[in-house]
């Protein structure tokens, strides 16, 4: 029997003994499970840590890859034929795209090991909007999807991480995008978050939705939790590192803000997040 | 404008890269992988620019500004794996020109030193 196992049940070991010695058994056991705890989380911290070392070290030999590719692409070698040059843009679509999961990685880690620190300034939420718009612009069209980016006029500036902010907008815009089929409606939606009782800050509220496969009320908890993916099985449809929800919920939380889904199987999804205009702290 | 660049890097793996890029662009390059490496430096010659590995075996590559400034390396140009907000400021008070992130896509870091260089 573990350690864990004999805690959780302990009466039935204790049929003929004393009461005294059943609360001593008890204690000494409880004492176990506390130096197990302190263990284990200590092993888990230890994880995190090595996780964010691997990861930023994984950047260094992908930096390499991907210049000696720019080097050949932008013909500073010499020029290429058009098959040596799908070739090497092959390899350097690839190094980015693998940098980008291995920066996943390391937020996430980072996070977990509470190594990220918010750099508030003051900026418009509109221009991040925008700026993700015109990244994900490609994409979009490539899928043949609509996508609708709407701010209320007005809107008072925030006081956030700029960067952390185009984060969770661009994981929430990717999924949107990664799970619309092709025609879909996909948009973006910022407004004034009306004040509740409890709260006495006015926040930002930004919608993330699409018309894509929706997801089934059971798993509305699950999909922000790290490593989980709705669908798991070994035939994957959808890719990634399965950590874009969990950083996206760190980042707004980190902000004082909090993040939520509104979503049917079949009937699309839209995701929330609010973040106040201006921090208490 | 050509001139001598130093690349202070860790990794030979980046470094030669960076040398293959830079010397294309018809620049001098000097590799030191440490900070013992580029403190055993000569003075720089008109016209030159360091870029500079934060994370080096022996230390932290700031803590080089200063004593490369001394040998006349005054072009110091951050270039780091750590895209935050925090390393940026750190490098900016400890004196680089300019921070960039690894991996700086190859036209503009030519395009950049360029700049400096001239």
């Amino acid at each position: 029997m573990s350690r864990v196992e004999s805690i959780t049940k302990p009466l039935a070991m204790t049929g003929t003994t004393t009461p005294e010695a059943r609360v001593a058994t008890l204690e000494a056991q409880l004492k176990e499970a506390i130096v197990e705890i302190a263990e284990l989380r200590a092993r888990d911290a230890l994880k995190t840590q090595f996780l964010a070392n691997i990861s930023h070290d994984l950047r260094t030999p992908l930096t390499a890859v991907i210049t000696h590719g720019e080097i050949l692409r932008d013909g500073i070698l010499g020029d290429l034929s058009p098959r040596q040059m799908e070739s090497v843009r092959g390899i350097i679509n690839g190094g980015r795209q693998l940098l980008n999961q291995v920066g996943e990685i390391l937020t996430y880690a980072r996070g977990a090991a509470n190594q990220l620190t918010i750099v508030p300034t003051r900026f418009g939420i509109r221009e991040v909007l925008d700026q993700i718009s015109t990244l994900n612009a490609p994409l979009v069209k490539k899928k043949r999807l609509t996508l609708v980016i709407d701010a209320e006029p007005d809107l008072p500036p925030v006081m956030a991480d700029r960067e952390k902010i185009a984060h969770v907008l661009a994981n929430l815009l990717g999924n949107a995008i990664e799970f619309t089929p092709t025609g879909g409606r996909v948009w973006v939606r910022a407004s004034r978050a009306s004040l509740e009782k409890s709260e006495q800050i006015a926040s930002v509220l930004v919608e993330v939705g699409d018309t894509g496969v929706g997801i089934a009320a059971e798993h509305h908890d699950l999909i922000f939790r790290e490593f989980a993916q709705v669908d798991a099985t070994p035939s994957r449809p959808h890719h990634g590192t399965g950590l874009g929800l969990t950083i996206a919920r760190k980042l707004v939380e980190l902000h004082g803000g909090r993040i939520w889904v509104e979503s049917e199987l079949g009937s699309g999804s839209r995701f929330y997040f609010m973040v106040p205009f201006e921090q208490t702290d | 404008m050509q001139g001598h660049v130093l690349v202070v890097e860790d990794s030979e793996l980046v470094a030669s890269a960076l040398s293959v890029l830079l010397e294309s662009a018809g620049h001098r390059v000097s590799i030191a992988g440490s900070v013992a490496e580029a403190l055993a430096l000569s003075p720089a010659e008109p016209r030159s620019l360091v870029l500079l590995d934060l994370t080096l075996p022996d230390g932290d590559g700031l803590a080089l500004v200063d004593p490369l400034r001394a040998l006349r390396w005054n072009n110091v140009v951050a270039l780091t794996g750590h895209d935050d907000p925090d390393t940026r400021a750190r490098c900016i008070s400890g004196g680089c020109v300019d921070v960039l992130v690894k991996p700086v896509p190859a036209r503009e870091l030519v395009s950049k030193v360029a700049t400096w260089l001239g």
